[in-house]
């Protein structure tokens, strides 16, 4: 009996031994062990180009500019306030967003740069995975000292108390050092990859992204001489045709120095938001997001003049004898876009569908659909039928920095030295002579820019890049750099009248479409449509407003309650 | 049912005794030493000094038997002896134990009626000068069971009787006796004899009598012997709730238990189940114990819950360490009994569920003049028409006449949801056994219908429990229960949508068609043809035990549960949209609804999780003289592992086939993880008390989990608890002898007990690597992904168990016989090292780190009061339950963590609703501009906030979220109550509960107030004439509520604030149910036992401050909660 119970009660602890409890994650790896191979710094620095990171929330920024419309109000993606409604806080999404995913990407270089050393590769192996993370680095800060001025400075991994204690770098300073961070990227970076290996960043976007940042700084000379820099490493050209430049077709052509494909076959793809509302009504999209009535008036007539100034201008047809790059940017009428033909005007209750060969109704036409474009415009630029082939998913390249855009930095920044006016001319032509698709040398085959004066220059370059960068996230920036943003971005969105039978009464059927009189620019080239709305020929969308203190975002809440030392912008 | 019950009370006892010794007990009742042993297979019983009364007593007292005698024969048994009996069996113990005292005895079952050896019938005769009046009767259970061996005694004298086997009793009396009626866990009664003739005595149950066993930790333990706070309900009182999922019926039914809900979607638990308030900012649910071992509330059908013990407290609960810091719910599930015979019951239900209310929203017209309103207040300029002509909002119900397609009126609601919805259960028990094997075996099934097509939910379930008694030493049980429930739901969920769209978006063309929605967004088409997801679930849990009893008062058990669950996910969303208005044959665009319907993809999940439980548990008891000792200690171990897969196609050019294969190979996803955890634990528990007045007790845990690193692994969680029987001093037997107070029990308790979880970050001590995907290009245009891996987590290298240290006080008491009952319960515990994701600043580039960091602290009370009566055979009940808790936060970090409008900060209670404080609306524009605002666009009829800081810790002429931002009360619920009414009468039952809450800070969510959300929305109908508008007269904005309409002021309006608080109290009816039991008579002849039917309505009606169309539990966005009506029939074979 004894031994039997005691046999039984061996087997019974022995069923129930303790269990080791020294587990290891089955599906992550972690850092002790991180950094030590080349296979390791690939993957983190991979982690660097996330899309999350870069267009966060600044894909939406050309929504937040004078280039837009949405509707009647001002656009807003976030769900608590509008970046031109005023309203602007640290609880906002943009303002935190932009914050925390740059500093995110901060802290993922600063980690890397920390662990490097223990990498067993070669020295130039790690001086490239180096420069990536300083080329990272530098691009965030120079995102965050552009909106919120002086920020705090991490450069490496803090404790929580010390992250906390942190209050703000003096703008000038964070501008230098990020400075640094951009020339290491440059020594360190190289200009090309190899057939076999993945593109990562370049010594030319390190050159031209520093090129951008300190034309930002308003330190021109830095400016041109990186801009040359990158210009020189003859790495990059224009595209032959502007208009494809942009379409989910169009790979990495030489033109894009900086930038992040999208593949739908990984479910990596743009906004759909921005797909839809840009699509026409016909096409199954809301054709709500709107290029806005000033864009459309600043794009120069095919002599260079603008709109107000120059013969070849009618307002009711005003696609007609205007730069190529205003009907690749907004939808001509009458024209066929996305297979359907396009047509705000309340008369075409019928437009043709270019699939079936037929007549339909008209979804583009506030008449028949009331809550299609309220401005009876429409995005091009890179929209077109293919949006639609994989159930409205896109991959368009999310674009940095091309090689245009470079160009016109290089000229900018010469313009205001005063300096070099006719590289600068020269610059402004390659750009516009691709978009007319002509030779820069062929100066009768489109308006030439001749160097004149400075602020001649300084006119041209600045309606250069409007005409060029639409809808490319640059004109708020743009704006406030050019002290522009108060003057440009107060006032009103114009739009079509609301009543779609008064718009066929009063303006089409006097002869008033599109628009009724030719809008006044001045000397910025910001169209001015008040006579219009004073005749009755058009209504007032959102009014958009954009206070003195916006020049720099206020810190997000989040860190300002935090960290007591943080201070916060004026007037938050 | 209710004899059953009784049996199941002695065959628990018996469980205690023999199979889990958890209990011991010593009267103080006899003089002198009693003792019975059991060695070598005899069984010795020695008693010195003592009586034979006082031997049964103690026989009783181990549970294993009942003494019934008469009043002759217990005159009989004062008689003093000292024995010592030995015998291989208890029948000859008791032979003998008869034959010294002259007495015989027959065994029925538990029961041993004791007679006097010559028949002492004639002993009443001399009694009465009045002439003898015979009476006769049936006493019986109020099931219509005959009660055998209950005593009839006249009152006042000892002339008594026993009945028989069948319940008869003959007893004769004089004029004006009455004759009182007694049985063991029965309330005594009197009858009042006024002539000879039949009385038929029904006797009412003394339901939660001090003798029932309660179930705690690893063992069971008599109520009045509890120490720790614990409370408990029965199984029947649960299913009296007709809910289908446990938790759901658990709401109302305890006190100190916060049951949440937020939606009564089929299949729905709560939301949130809280065990004496908030104890940790992370998972504050309490630790689910089915049988032993962790398991699911939701999982246990509650037609096979026995009953439900909840420990509250540390001294009750410390026995499981470190999971439970936020309480103990132990399910245990009912077991076979020793009847000798087997038992069919069936139940069904059938009924419905009738949403209890819904939001309505303004008309039309309405809604395009406060469109047009709006649009005129945020650009007065462009006139009061902006938006909708001043035709179109004249016109627009007229033109609809005419041209609904142009002018659409879609009632959203009306044409989505169904006004009710089926379901149905049925639900079948065997149940039986005899001395060697027992079982009860369940299977049930339910099935509840949505509110719209597509949705369902369908569960099976099936329990097995068996205990098998090998010899004298060894028994074992196997337990197994599956569970299969699917869950049929469509891919959009209509609720938020449905709610938002206004009504003059088109869900149907004029011809039937589905129409463009909102440009797309047609929550009807995409309801209807937007696709399914066919979701299931099953799990398989087994248990088995081996107890050996290698010698009296020891026992040593092993047991092992594997726990298996599966899942299953297979998602169809359908590219679906609309053709035109006038003409079918063009396609006009895809449906939306945030993500675009455009293509078929089917996703696929397999979710497969298995853990063990394996225990070993010694017990031993052992009582001398007044003295009574319990020792258990034990050892387990749970290991869980999970591992879940996904795949997925997109872009199928077929839809009938919802398989991977048929998929298109370009468009496929895929992804899988999986996770591992050990815990190891040793505990151990004292249980001492001294003649059943001075009760201690003491439990420890040491745990081990691998969440934590070595050298912070181990937690050791002690208790103490102490009670003190008042009623069992002599000094009070005064007071108990007069019938008032009957119990007094104090109690107190101190013990600590851990946390570790975290959610599913199981190694926070490491600092891992994420990986991802990133994509490049490569030289020739094609497009790659690079694996990705960043340190996403800052590592805490020394984080380890956070401690809850909770004390107790508390009282029982009861008065009036039992009839009136009270238990009270003060305490206060504090959580420190507290787990939690800190806030970090986001300059840091992580995601908050899970750290111990932060005191919390609770301090509450519950009260219990329940009244159990009958006025004849009218059988009454009434229960009421009451508790309060305040949470508050003691220390953070030097930080605060701000999400949803709560803020958690030291010094405040947890989770304050936290924002601007309100000062109304601006009625002028002298009020703007004297005023510090948000930003300069807030005008006249915008919310005006106080200034309350700024950066130099004064006013600084502007509302800033950093500084002008306060708590504004608790956001919890005060005053939580609960009350059960039941009554029963010639076979009617009556049930009624109701719950509710007697305070609570209620926000009018955004969702709820706010129109033309997202610049469209429907606007709610209750803003309509309460808000401030341009067109009102000066007075009429005086008293507006809400806010001018406008979207550019709408992050001022919408901040949180405290204008949006009001009082959340409300009154549930949870239940009302009304039973029939067939007359037994009709049924024997069917030779069926019972039948019962009966009607039971659910949430029934709430009384509430929420505005009309709101439920106090309903989520802006989710399934309304439903009232159910139903019909069930119960039969007993």
């Amino acid at each position: 009996m004894k031994v039997k119970n005691s046999i039984i009660i061996a087997a019974l602890l022995t069923f129930t031994a303790c269990e080791d409890m020294d587990l290891v994650p089955k599906s992550q790896g972690n850092t002790a062990a991180w950094y030590t191979t080349e296979n390791e710094l690939e993957m983190a620095t991979n982690e660097f180009y996330i899309l999350g990171y870069w267009q966060e929330p600044l894909n939406s920024s050309e929504q937040w500019s004078d280039n837009t419309t949405y509707r009647l109000q001002n656009r807003n993606p976030g769900s608590n306030g509008c970046v031109l409604d005023a309203t602007l806080n640290g609880q906002q999404y943009e303002v935190y967003t932009l914050w925390n995913q740059s500093y995110k990407l901060i802290a993922r270089c600063n980690t890397l740069l920390e662990n490097i050393h223990k990498a067993t590769c070669d020295e130039k192996t790690r001086n490239r995975y180096a420069g990536e993370a300083y080329f990272c680095r530098a691009c965030k800060y120079a995102d965050l000292t552009f909106f919120y001025g002086d920020v705090p400075y991490m450069d490496e991994t803090k404790t929580i108390s010390e992250a906390e204690s942190m209050g703000r770098m003096d703008k000038n300073e964070v501008k230098q050092k990020t400075y640094d961070d951009f020339d290491k990227a440059i020594e360190y970076l190289p200009e090309s990859y190899s057939l076999n290996s993945t593109i990562h960043a370049t010594k030319g976007a390190a050159l031209a992204m520093k090129a951008r940042y300190a034309l930002y700084m308003h330190d021109y000379d830095i400016a041109e001489k990186a801009a040359a820099q990158c210009i020189a490493l003859n790495q990059y050209s224009l595209y032959p045709s502007f208009s494809d430049l942009f379409k989910q077709q169009t790979k990495n052509v030489p033109e894009k120095i900086f930038v992040l494909p999208r593949s739908i076959e990984n479910d990596v793809i743009l906004d759909s938001w921005i797909v839809k509302n840009a699509l026409p009504r016909n096409a199954g999209g809301y054709g709500s997001y709107n290029p806005s009535w000033d864009l459309l008036a600043a794009f120069l007539c095919t002599d260079g003049k603008p709109i107000d100034e120059s013969p070849l201008f009618d307002p009711h047809n005003p696609f007609q004898n205007r730069d190529p790059r205003c009907a690749m940017t907004i939808v001509e009428f009458g024209t066929n876009h996305c297979g359907y033909e396009f047509n705000p005007s309340p008369a075409a209750t019928q437009i043709m569908n270019y699939t079936t060969g037929k007549l339909q109704s008209n979804q583009d036409t506030r008449i028949v659909a009331q809550y299609t474009s309220y401005n009876g415009l429409l995005w091009k630029k890179g929209i077109d039928a293919t949006w639609m082939d994989n159930g409205l998913k896109v991959e368009q390249d999310y674009v940095i920095m091309r090689y245009a855009d470079l160009l016109l930095i290089y000229a900018e920044a010469l313009i205001e030295q005063n300096k070099d006016l006719d590289v600068a001319a020269d610059c402004i032509n390659q750009v516009r002579a691709r978009a007319y698709g002509v030779n820069k040398s062929e100066t009768t085959a489109y308006p030439a820019v001749s160097a004149v004066s400075q602020s001649q220059m300084r006119y041209e370059v600045r309606i250069e890049r409007r005409m060029e960068m639409a809808m490319e996230n640059q004109r708020l920036q743009d704006l406030m750099r050019w002290n522009l943003a108060e003057k440009a971005l107060n006032g009103y969105n114009y739009i079509l009248l609301m009543d779609p039978n008064a718009v066929l009464t009063d303006v089409v059927n006097k002869g008033n479409w599109f628009w009724g009189m030719t809008p006044m620019i001045d000397e910025d080239g910001l169209a001015d449509f008040s006579a219009l709305f004073k005749a009755g020929l058009c209504t007032t969308g959102a009014e958009r407003k954009f206070p003195a203190r916006q020049m720099l975002w206020p810190i997000p809440t989040h860190d300002m309650e935090l960290c007591p030392a943080l201070t916060n912008n004026e007037g938050y | 049912m209710r004899t059953l019950r009784i049996k199941s009370l002695c065959r628990q006892r018996l469980a205690a005794l023999v199979v889990l010794s958890a209990l011991t007990i010593a009267s103080p009742m006899w003089a002198g030493v009693i003792t019975l042993n059991h060695a070598n297979g005899m069984y010795i019983l020695k008693a010195e000094k003592t009586t034979i009364k006082s031997v049964f007593k103690y026989i009783e007292a181990q549970g294993k038997y009942v003494f019934v005698y008469d009043q002759a024969v217990e005159k009989r048994l004062s008689e003093q002896v000292t024995i010592e009996l030995q015998g291989r069996s208890m029948e000859k113990i008791l032979a003998d134990l008869c034959a010294t005292a002259s007495l015989s005895y027959t065994i029925n079952g538990k029961q041993i009626v004791i007679t006097s050896a010559k028949k002492a019938k004639s002993s009443g005769k001399a009694a009465n000068d009045d002439k003898p009046r015979t009476v006769t009767g049936h006493i019986v259970d109020q099931s219509g069971e005959p009660l055998m061996g209950a005593t009839v005694k006249i009152k006042g004298s000892s002339k008594g009787t026993i009945s028989d086997m069948d319940g008869n009793y003959t007893i004769e009396c004089g004029k004006d006796d009455v004759i009182e009626v007694s049985y063991m866990g029965f309330n005594t009664q009197e009858v009042k004899i006024a002539a000879s003739g039949k009385y038929d005595i029904t006797l009412v149950e003394t339901s939660n009598s001090l003798e029932e066993l309660v179930v705690i930790g690893y063992g069971m333990v008599k109520k009045k012997d509890l120490t720790g706070a614990v409370s408990a309900v029965k199984g029947e009182d649960l299913v009296a709730r007709h809910n289908t999922q446990l938790s759901n019926a658990l709401q109302g039914s305890l006190s100190g238990i916060m049951v949440r809900r937020n939606s009564g979607a089929p299949g729905s638990g709560a939301s949130s189940i809280h065990v004496r308030g908030v104890t940790t900012m992370g998972d504050s649910s309490p630790l689910v114990i089915v049988d032993g071992v962790e398991g699911s509330l939701d999982n246990v059908n509650s037609n096979d819950v026995e009953n439900i013990t909840v420990l509250k407290d540390a001294a009750a609960a410390s026995i499981y360490g470190a999971k439970a810091a936020a309480g103990v719910i132990l399910v245990t599930t009912k077991r076979g009994q020793d009847v000798g015979k087997l038992s069919l019951h069936y139940t069904g239900e059938l009924g419905l569920e009738i949403p209890t209310t819904q939001p309505s929203m303004v008309g039309v017209t309405r809604y395009l003049e406060m469109n047009n309103e709006l649009q005129y207040n945020d650009n007065p300029s462009g006139g009061l028409f902006q938006v909708y002509t001043a035709d179109q909002t004249k016109n627009w119900m007229r033109y609809h006449e005419t041209n609904p397609d142009q002018y659409p009126v879609t009632d959203w609601q009306g044409l989505m949801l169904k006004s009710s919805a089926p379901r149905s259960s049925h639900n079948l028990t065997m149940t039986g056994g005899n001395k060697v094997v027992r079982s009860v075996v369940t299977l049930s099934y339910d099935d509840v219908d949505g509110l719209y097509d597509g949705r369902s939910f369908k569960r099976y379930m099936m329990r097995a429990n068996n205990d098998f008694t090998i010899n004298k030493w060894l028994s074992t049980s196997i337990d197994f229960s599956l569970r299969h429930a699917k869950s049929d739901n469509t891919v959009y969920d209509p609720f938020s949508d449905m709610r938002k769209m206004p009504a003059i978006y088109p869900a149907t063309w004029e011809d039937g068609r589905l129409a463009s929605g909102k440009s797309g967004a047609n929550p009807y088409g995409l309801l209807t043809e937007g696709g399914y997801s066919h979701n299931s679930s099953s799990q398989f849990q087994g248990k088995g035990s081996i107890t050996i009893k290698p010698f009296d008062g020891f026992s040593l058990q092993a047991i092992v549960s594997p726990y298996l669950n599966y899942s299953k996910g297979k998602t169809f969303k359908l590219a679906c949209g609309y053709t035109l208005a006038d003409d079918p044959n063009t396609f006009g665009g895809y449906f939306d609804a945030g993500s675009i319907y455009a293509t078929n993809k089917l996703t696929e999940s397999r979710n497969e999780s298995w853990r063990v439980t394996s225990q070993i548990i010694a017990n031993y008891m052992k009582s001398f003289g007044d003295h009574s000792l319990t020792l258990m200690a034990g050892y387990e171990n749970y290991s869980t592992e999970s591992e879940s897969l996904s795949a997925a196609r997109d872009q199928y050019e077929l839809t009938g086939y919802p398989y991977l294969n048929i998929g298109p190979e370009d468009f496929k996803d895929n992804s899988g993880t999986g996770s591992e955890y050990v815990s190891n634990s040793f505990f151990g528990r004292v249980l001492y008390s001294y003649a059943d007045r001075y009760l201690f007790q003491a439990n420890v845990r040491h745990d081990g989990s691998s969440r934590f690193a070595k050298d912070y692994r181990w937690g050791t969680f002690p208790s103490f608890s102490a009670g003190w029987v008042m009623t069992q001093e002599s000094f009070m037997k005064k007071i108990t002898d007069q019938g008032y107070l009957s119990h007094l029990k104090l109690r107190a308790s101190w013990g600590m007990l851990g946390n570790e979880r975290i959610g599913s970050n199981y190694f926070p001590y490491m600092a891992l690597m994420s990986f991802g995907n990133s994509f490049f290009y490569m030289a020739d245009g094609s497009v790659v992904s690079g694996k990705t891996a960043r340190p996403s987590v800052l590592p805490v290298e020394d984080i380890t168990w956070e401690t809850t240290t909770s004390t107790d006080f508390g009282l029982d008491a009861h008065f009036l016989n039992g009839r009136l009952r009270f238990t009270f319960d003060y305490y206060w515990k504090q959580t420190r090292d507290m787990l939690l994701a800190i806030q970090i600043p986001y300059t840091m580039g992580y995601n908050d780190p899970n750290t111990n960091a932060g005191k919390m602290s609770t301090k509450g009370w519950d009260l219990d009061i329940t009244w159990n009566d009958h006025i004849a055979d009218f059988k009454y009940h009434v229960a009421l339950n009451l508790s309060d808790f305040k949470s508050r936060i003691d220390y953070l970090n030097n930080s605060d963590i701000i999400s949803g409008g709560k803020v958690k900060r030291e010094g405040v209670l947890f989770n304050e609703w936290y924002g601007y404080v309100c000062e109304g609306i601006y009625q002028t524009q002298e009020e703007v501009n004297n005023s510090a605002r948000t930003a300069t666009t807030v005008t006249v009829g915008d919310l005006k906030y106080r200034d309350i800081s700024g950066p130099d810790g004064v006013p600084d002429g502007k509302i800033s979220p950093e500084y002008d931002r306060v708590p504004l009360g608790n956001s919890l619920p005060r005053y939580q109550f609960g009350v059960q009414l039941g009554a029963e009468w010639k076979g009617f039952d009556l049930n009624m509960a109701f719950q509710g809450v007697g305070k609570q800070n209620s926000y009018l969510e955004t969702a709820m107030v706010q129109p033309l959300r997202d610049n469209y929305g429907n606007i709610p109908s209750i803003i309509e004439g309460n808000y401030w508008s341009p067109l009102n007269s000066a007075e009429e904005n005086a008293s507006a509520f809400y806010p001018r309409l406008s979207s550019v002021s709408k992050s001022n309006n919408y901040a949180t604030s405290d204008h949006w608080i009001f009082n959340g109290a409300y009154l549930r009816m949870k239940n009302l149910s009304l039973g029939y039991t067939l007359p037994k008579k009709w049924m024997d002849a069917l030779t069926i036992e019972k039948v019962r039917v009966y009607a039971s309505a659910s949430d029934l009606f709430c009384i509430s401050n929420f505005p009309k169309g709101w439920d106090p539990e309903m989520g802006v966005s989710s399934y309304p909660i439903t009232t159910s009506l139903l019909f069930g029939i119960q039969v007993n074979f």
